[in-house]
């Protein structure tokens, strides 16, 4: 989603407006650019975070000025494509959130009235248009643009022949006046004002604002003055953001379905991938760190499930400085930000060695995509709790979405067992829900766990990561020592650790692996270890061998990693909040890793 | 100023389509109820919206998030029981100051009904609007432009004129709202009744919109309502010999296969495939994800998110809800009929069938028009399906 800010003032504009496009991050986005009225109207922009904005942007001293962050539509994220924009004359700059319509007929004309166009953008012809109309007075010339203009808008620019004033236009996309003393601001969305005031105007469609240090006055698309009283805003940036959940965390949870239906949207019938994973490999090895590994190890089950070609899973740290075998794999690099540092070395070092690589990353335009030959997006949303958890479900997600396409790009997984296999993916979100809709079930069972000191997450096949992934989340934000085990491996040792004191969690869903795990529950049980078992809805064997059970829903045995990580993520979330924990901020752990 | 939003409540009376969802979120032309209320203050510069939120309260949240979507900042008040629309209000006192409106998230209001309630002028004030049922609403005497009496679902109404459940407010009336919670009364009406003993209460008429959905049949009421606004902005792929007629909206990454045959309005959602050879009549809403395959016809319907409705089905008049899945062959046609829902009996014209969440139906299933199958039922191959069919039912 698109941000924009304005400022006209006494003080240097840039770091205000670098400043305000940061409280407009959370909505995401993937280039960003400021213009400054300082003389001449100066524009510096580049692809990516607002950091690498600030690291090329030269010191402006001007205090007028426009910034945006883009969220691509027309035309891909790029330095070109970024906002703000110059007209011909590089006298007028301009940015825009919205779509314009019936910009390809506006180009088409404004071309041939000799405009260069320097963007695959819509907005650039708005840039023109106001530019042709400009007599002087820069609300009369936006005014005249918009006439020709079919589609939604927020417009920001400035020209260098009014260095004191921003000009405004709404229609449809939100903009609101901040009133400041001496200085005035505008933006697209009220957290970017809320550093500097508390006092708004809210601009509505079809209006035109122009704004300075000491005045301002909105106007009609007619030109007729407009009165605004002006609101007090009564509250605070973070409470805003958390939009009535307690904690990001809890949002993010309660986010999956929806995240899982953006991720598998459109893509249900995209089965062309231009023979991308056709040929050039015989394997395929999964590379990433903390929870994208987990989601690599589940990715590992589901490509051999579905389509029968091996695939092996590393940490990236491993990865890169590991041997070279002679086999040279399908690379899948997983990482949420697409900026982690192991994973982009791991990335460079597959490239290195003559492998394909593909990347699952949840940012557009983030580092991973340019180490990689080709990129899957997961479409999760912007993701602020440190624990990974929408992310995590929509990188498994984006796994089923690779396991389908490779299988029948390399026939192994007949057309029909596809078709089977999406109509199930469709059910997901919905599968989801109907985990989250025991929120207040899984809650008291962690209260009752809440005190453990250790715990043991118990899995067998797929759901074996599943468990490894419940643990890491327990460790990170409840600080209970965790550890996972494959069903198997209890008597290998790890059975020496149970006593009464060690709750297990047992996933002992109606898959293959029931029966085995049933047993495993058996020797736990014989410890005298609390035991929470995972079930799956309608199980009448269970509940009998375990202390505690909570439900998921009948789904094929391959897609059970993620209701059942749903599950386990509100029981740690729960378990932590129980405890009294700082669930969105745990101890000495950052959201994206670029460190090595 | 603000607005008040109430949304806590779960919508009993909507059968299956509150499993997952409050009343407020299920969809109507592919957005939630709830969203028209929300658009309709923005679009009379009212911002800042407190959402009262109770059942299943994530489903807003998630979904509104903090209103920047919708050019609004949403505050959240939780009302733990839903005891009353005043006691909702109650629970939003710490976000109230000064005049606010109250609205009911469950009703479809457009802006013309917010704007003259904003225009009735100062003091408090009730919007009242003309029913076709008066009995189902509390009816409202008026004398001159005030409020004399509201009676809540008469046997015999006095006239036609309901409360909207639309109120205009001050801050200044919650002293009052508490002594009476204390005394038992939970409801706004009670306020009401109890302002207009000291002073005046406007009672404003609106030629907005102001539609309620009581049962789950109101919803093609709705439905059929709003896509009258649908406008034809048509994304993702059309295939050859496509026909679209009237007002059709197809979303990003939807294929429409060849041979397929739309009559506006009808609203098609993201990510679907529909066809090839489907017909689609009006006025019919079809949510993200949806499949609609081969040879089949659908009528004034809603087809929540993620349905799957397989060759050779017919369906008119009906709502499936998001999930349910129908392997081929469904007949679920319309004709007058006779609905139950929470064991009152009602007749409803035309009306086909109503299917809750996740039901799974086989192949050749024939439902009866009127009848109502419950969320995640599996409904086995060739069967008949008449009247009441609880939710989590197997039916060979």
């Amino acid at each position: 989603m698109c941000g924009i800010v304005g400022y006209a003032g006494h003080r240097k504009a840039l770091p205000i407006l670098l400043d305000s496009l940061k409280r407009l991050e959370y909505r995401g986005y993937d280039s960003a650019g400021v213009a400054i009225v300082d003389g001449s109207v100066q524009i510096a922009k580049d692809k990516g975070f607002i950091a690498n904005l600030e690291a090329v942007v030269p010191d402006l001293t001007g205090s007028v000025g426009i910034a945006h962050t883009r969220w691509a539509t027309h035309g891909p994220p790029s330095k070109e494509n970024a906002h703000p924009f110059h007209d011909c004359t590089e006298k007028l700059a301009l940015a825009h959130n919205g779509i314009i319509e019936n910009f390809s007929d506006l180009r088409d004309e404004l071309k041939a009235r000799g405009h260069t166009f320097r963007s695959q953008t819509d907005t650039e012809v708005i840039v023109h248009l106001v530019e042709e109309s400009y007599k002087g007075d820069l609300a009369a010339a936006v005014r005249a643009a918009l006439a020709r203009v079919v589609g939604t808008y927020a417009i920001l620019a400035v020209h260098a022949d009014e260095p004191d004033t921003v000009v405004a236009a709404r229609n449809f996309s939100p903009l609101v006046v901040g009133l400041g003393a001496e200085e005035n601001f505008i933006a697209s969305d009220v957290p970017a004002l809320l550093k500097h005031t508390d006092r708004v105007l809210y601009v509505m469609d079809r209006e035109i604002v122009a704004l300075t240090a000491s005045s301002v006055t909105i106007t009609d698309l007619e030109g007729r003055p407009v009165a605004r009283e002006p609101q007090r805003i009564s509250w605070t940036l973070e409470d805003a953001e958390r939009g009535g959940f307690e904690h990001f965390m809890l949002k993010e949870i309660f986010e999956q379905p929806q995240a899982i239906h953006n991720t598998l949207l459109g893509r249900m019938t995209e089965v062309d991938a231009n023979g991308f994973f056709r040929e050039g490999f015989r394997s395929v090895k999964l590379v990433a760190c903390g929870t994208s590994y987990h989601a690599a190890l589940v990715g590992k089950y589901i490509l051999e499930e579905v389509t029968r070609i091996p695939a092996t899973v590393e940490l990236a740290s491993e990865y890169r400085y590991g041997p070279v075998p002679a086999e040279l794999p399908l690379v899948i690099l997983i990482s949420q930000s697409g900026e982690t540092a192991d994973t982009l070395g791991a990335a460079r070092e597959a490239r290195g060695r003559g492998c394909k690589t593909l990347g699952i990353t949840n940012v557009v335009g983030s580092s991973l995509t340019r180490e990689t030959d080709r990129t899957m997006y997961t479409r999760a949303g912007l993701e602020i709790g440190v624990a990974a958890t929408k992310t995590f479900t929509a990188q498994v997600v984006a796994l089923y979405l690779v396991a389908i396409r490779m299988g029948l790009e390399r026939a192994t997984l007949p057309p029909e067992e596809a078709n089977r296999l999406r109509d199930e993916l469709r059910a997901l979100p919905r599968h989801v829900q109907s985990v989250l809709n025991q929120a207040d079930a899984i809650e008291e069972v962690a209260r009752a766990y809440a005190g453990a000191r250790d715990m043991f997450f118990l899995g067998r096949g797929i759901n074996y990561p599943v468990a490894m992934e419940g643990a890491l989340k327990m460790k990170e934000i409840s600080y209970i020592h965790a550890e996972a085990y494959a069903g198997g491996e209890l008597k290998h040792g790890p059975l020496a650790l149970l006593t009464p004191e060690t709750p297990a969690v047992a996933v002992a869903v109606r898959d293959r692996n029931f029966g085995k795990m049933m047993g495993n529950v058996g020797e736990v049980n014989a410890r005298g270890s609390p035991i929470l078992g995972i079930g799956t809805e309608g199980d009448k064997d269970l509940a009998k061998f375990v202390d505690h059970v909570l439900w998921v829903p009948k789904v094929p045995d391959v897609l059970y990693p993620v209701p059942v990580s749903v599950l386990l993520q509100l029981l740690a979330y729960h378990a932590a909040l129980k405890r009294g924990c700082p669930i969105d901020k745990p101890r000495n752990l950052a959201k994206t890793v670029t460190v090595e | 100023m603000k607005a008040v939003v109430l949304a806590a409540g779960e919508g009993a009376r909507m059968g299956p389509f509150t499993a997952s969802e409050p009343k407020v979120m299920i969809p109507v032309g592919n957005k939630p109820i709830l969203e028209y209320a929300v658009e309709a203050l923005v679009e009379n510069g009212i911002h800042d919206l407190v959402l009262v939120v109770g059942y299943r309260r994530e489903r807003i949240q998630s979904h509104f998030e903090d209103g920047g979507r919708f050019g609004a900042h949403i505050e959240y008040a939780a009302q733990g029981k839903q005891l009353g629309t005043m006691h909702a209000v109650w629970e939003a006192r710490a976000q109230l100051r000064g005049p606010f409106l109250v609205v009911n998230g469950s009703n479809l209001v457009d802006a013309q009904a917010v704007r003259d309630l904003l225009d009735a002028g100062e003091g408090p004030a009730v919007l009242i609007a003309e029913s076709e049922a008066p009995e189902k609403y509390g009816v409202v005497s008026v004398s001159g432009q005030y409020v004399e009496k509201i009676v809540e679902k008469p046997r015999q109404p006095e006239g036609n004129l309901v409360n909207t459940g639309m109120y205009a407010l001050d801050a200044s009336a919650l002293p009052v709202a508490e002594s009476l919670i204390n005394e038992g009364h939970y409801d706004l009406p009670s306020l009401v009744h109890a302002l207009a003993a000291k002073a005046r209460v406007r009672a404003v008429r609106t030629k907005g919109t102001w539609l309620d959905a009581l049962y789950p049949w109101d919803l093609l009421k709705l439905n059929a309502h709003v896509l009258n606004e649908v406008g034809d902005l048509q994304s993702g792929t059309i295939e050859k010999d496509v026909t679209l007629r009237g007002k059709v909206t197809v979303g990003d990454g939807s294929r429409i296969r060849s041979g397929t045959y739309v009559l506006g309005p009808a609203v098609i959602g993201k990510g679907c495939e529909i066809g090839p050879n489907v017909v689609v009549y009006p006025s019919t809403s079809i949510g993200d994800n949806v499949k609609v395959q081969a040879f089949g016809v659908v009528s004034n319907s809603i087809l929540m998110d993620d349905v799957i409705l397989g060759p050779h089905s017919t369906l008119s008049n009906s709502v499936l809800a998001s999930g349910v899945r129908v392997a081929s062959n469904l007949m679920a046609s319309s004709a007058r009929a006779d609905a139950q829902i929470e064991g009152e009996w009602h007749v409803v014209d035309p009306l086909g069938a109503l299917v809750g969440e996740d039901t799974e139906i086989r192949d050749g299933v024939a439902i009866e028009p009127g009848s109502v199958v419950g969320a995640r039922c599996r409904i086995g191959p060739l069967a008949r399906v008449r009247g009441n069919v609880p939710s989590g039912t197997n039916v060979m």
